[in-house]
């Protein structure tokens, strides 16, 4: 079974007549517009018959250097067999800008709500029309989007980053060789003076 | 009818085995890349800046160049995601098939007695290191 197949992500979009079919590393995808998200999978189950839904997920689309911008949001289906033939999955794809709302799909397959409540838990997406979004695993109230790329990882504020010594340099020494110069960082370090009070 | 493992089996490692991170120390310039790119902090580093009289040409006038002083990897902390590895740009650093932890001895006591492996105990896992793949 393929998981993105070429003739389900034409089929998808030559259905829609909206669309583009994107090739990456021999698998297939339909990316469509947000506001032609439910429509393209309720088409996607009702005229290709895809009826297993399989995952969802979200994910900053931005890369290293536009991080908060959009978000990635990737459905995977899967038709079953049909006759004796093989499985084929298809592969959805939309861009979400941040803040704007994710039109949830729990009306074309039950089994969405779970991972749209993830995504709305880990990385703050607004999931609209979704029945439930009470959280998974954090508290009520915790303030924290651990999947967006500007959380904190709180721990390193309280441990040196073994990085910090330049060549040259022991734990003794530190400061001594690059005078003047701008040390380098990690990712996920709180600031300087982050958590005084 | 369960039988008791045989502890070792050193045929039955796979020559691709992440057993644990191997250190040519010949190889490091001490100059730091992997203690950064480390994703979990694990790797620590100290150097020291030496000043040559004479270079290997015999000129007077030499370059500083950085001397290791200490090499350690916390394997409590490590991962065994091999960025390390990858990153190396000196090939100093390697996969070893050796799977046991420095500190256990053949009656797998004292397995995590000493996790912070030094520059001495990851040269020796040196020995572990197999060929790479054609």
């Amino acid at each position: 079974m393929s998981v993105g197949q070429a003739d389900l992500a034409t089929g998808l979009v030559a259905a829609l007549g909206a669309g583009t079919v994107v090739e990456s590393f021999g698998q297939h995808a339909a990316v469509v517009e947000p506001g032609d998200w439910e429509r393209a999978a309720r088409t996607a189950r009702d005229e290709l018959g895809c009826v297993l839904f399989d995952h969802l997920l979200v994910g900053d689309a931005g890369g290293p250097t536009a991080c908060g911008e959009c978000w990635d949001v990737v459905l995977h289906v899967v038709r079953m067999p049909v006759g004796g033939g093989p499985a084929a999955g298809l592969l959805l794809r939309t861009r979400l800008p941040f803040g704007a709302a994710l039109p949830s799909l729990t009306d074309v397959w039950a089994g969405a709500a779970w991972p749209e409540r993830e995504a709305a838990e880990m990385a703050g997406i607004d999931v609209a029309g979704h029945p439930d979004l009470r959280p998974l695993l954090l508290a009520v109230g915790a303030g924290l989007r651990p999947l967006r790329k500007d959380a904190l990882l709180v721990a390193r504020a309280v441990r040196p980053w073994p990085g910090h010594l330049e060549p040259g340099e022991t734990a003794d020494s530190a400061g001594s060789t690059g005078a003047g110069r701008r040390g380098a960082t990690a990712p996920g370090l709180p600031p300087p003076g982050w958590g005084d009070a | 009818m369960s039988a008791a493992l045989p502890r070792r089996a050193p045929d039955a490692v796979p020559d691709r085995a992440r057993g644990t991170i191997a250190l040519l120390e010949a190889s490091c310039t001490a100059c730091m890349i992997c203690a950064r790119e480390c994703p979990d902090w694990c790797i620590h580093i100290e150097s020291t800046t030496e000043q040559p009289a004479r270079d290997d040409a015999g000129r007077s006038r030499t370059r500083a160049r950085p001397v290791l002083q200490r090499f350690a990897i916390d394997f409590g902390q490590c991962l065994y995601c091999g960025i390390c590895i990858e990153v190396c740009p000196f090939d100093a650093l390697h996969w070893s098939t050796e799977y046991d932890y420095p500190g256990m001895d053949a009656a797998g006591v004292g397995a995590v007695a000493e996790l912070v492996v030094e520059r001495d105990v990851l040269g020796e896992l040196v020995r572990g290191v197999r060929p790479p793949l054609p």
